[in-house]
């Protein structure tokens, strides 16, 4: 199983200019790895985080835009899989961390568990792309090519859990401050 | 008495909207993004965009997406205009408030008030999804109005720009379905 903070390291050294959207276990470690880039959180609207990403990509086409999406969050909102798929942005990189547990609220099973296949539904909801990694070496040597490939693509990555959580790692920075934040360096053109 | 809004005229008043918007911005085109989750109240507005080659129309799978997908798009300063039916308001209350309220995001709502009768204020609709649409955005303090006809329309740009200036939710309500 590859650590999710070992994922996040790599991907910090390799985004450029990209967009980032972390949501729920990967928001904690994402804001010590990359504090003052330009990402913004799906925080207070669980399973959000795909779709946002969809909108970001949307409207800053000259950028990456990479979710960092869990398996429970996108269960939530799992029709994004077919939002994303028909509106087919090429800057779009998905990453799904799959646990297959609810780690915030005490690590009880997702439905289906490590059944579940993500990048099989991703692909047949219509993304160009849909990969499955397991070893951090695998990813590592890939992660260039998910970065500049044409979107959508969906990388289903099995992993660990987190150092933390949201309810464990203290206070974060709120979302409306994240949108200003980032309305001010994207949208402000 | 109500009366049904020609799609035109809600169309025009979307791209007055958005030529606003666009006014010394470095990208024009598409001129705006209209985010729908399709509601049969609307359909002949939706059918209409569907030949208006400056405005992109994005089909969600829910509410929720649409919610989202209009935040990232106003975070990269794209104008956004969110058609839903008031059984989608209900069913993406959460996200409206976790995205547009907390997170201040200004998001400008048309939603349809499917099987609201022509004879009756929604108040004494006898569907409970008529009855229950205003009440619900007057808990959450999200300033909205109801278009009862073609003099009506210019809710629309005001509720738009009330959505900018209070960083948060506005809606327009349509009362009859569109012609």
């Amino acid at each position: 199983m590859m650590k999710p903070e070992e994922i996040l390291k790599l991907i910090a050294a390799a985004r450029g200019t990209a967009i980032c959207v972390p949501t729920m276990t990967t928001a904690p470690a994402w804001r010590k790895i990359a504090p003052a880039d330009l990402s913004v959180g799906c925080v207070g609207f669980m399973g959000g985080a795909s779709a946002l990403g969809l909108g970001l990509a949307l409207g800053a086409p000259d950028r990456r835009v990479i979710v960092f999406d869990g398996d429970g969050s996108l269960l939530m909102q799992l029709g994004s899989l077919a939002t994303i798929a028909g509106a087919a942005p090429r800057n779009l990189t998905h990453l799904l961390f799959k646990n297959g547990v609810y780690h915030t609220s005490g690590s009880q099973e997702t439905p289906g568990g490590q059944g579940v296949d993500f990048a099989a539904m991703a692909k047949a909801a219509g993304y160009r792309n849909a990969y499955t990694i397991n070893t951090l070496e695998d990813f590592k040597k890939r992660l260039p090519g998910l970065l500049t490939e044409d979107g959508p693509i969906l990388v289903q990555l099995l992993t660990g859990l987190a150092e933390s959580t949201p309810m464990t790692a203290g206070p974060s920075t709120p979302f409306h401050q994240q949108v200003a934040e980032l309305h001010a360096k994207v949208g402000a053109r | 008495m109500p009366e049904s809004v020609p799609s035109s005229l809600i169309i025009d008043a979307f791209k007055e909207i958005f030529q606003v918007e666009r006014r010394g911005k470095k990208r024009q085109d598409p001129l705006g993004w209209i985010i729908s989750v399709p509601d049969t109240h609307q359909k002949s507005v939706l059918a209409a965009l569907d030949k208006e080659r400056s405005l992109r129309v994005l089909t969600c799978s829910t509410e929720d997406d649409a919610n989202a997908v209009a935040a990232g798009l106003y975070m990269t300063g794209e104008p956004v205009i969110v058609m839903i039916q008031h059984a989608g308001l209900y069913a993406s209350v959460n996200t409206i408030r976790g995205i547009s309220m907390d997170g201040r995001v200004p998001i400008f709502y048309m939603i349809g008030l499917l099987s609201r009768e022509k004879d009756k204020d929604p108040k004494d609709s006898r569907h409970s999804m008529v009855r229950f649409a205003e009440p619900l955005l007057d808990v959450f303090s999200i300033p909205h109005a109801r278009m009862e006809g073609p003099d009506d329309v210019h809710f629309i740009a005001e509720y738009y720009r009330k959505s900018r200036e209070r960083k948060g939710p506005a809606a327009v309500l349509v009362g009859l379905e569109t012609a």
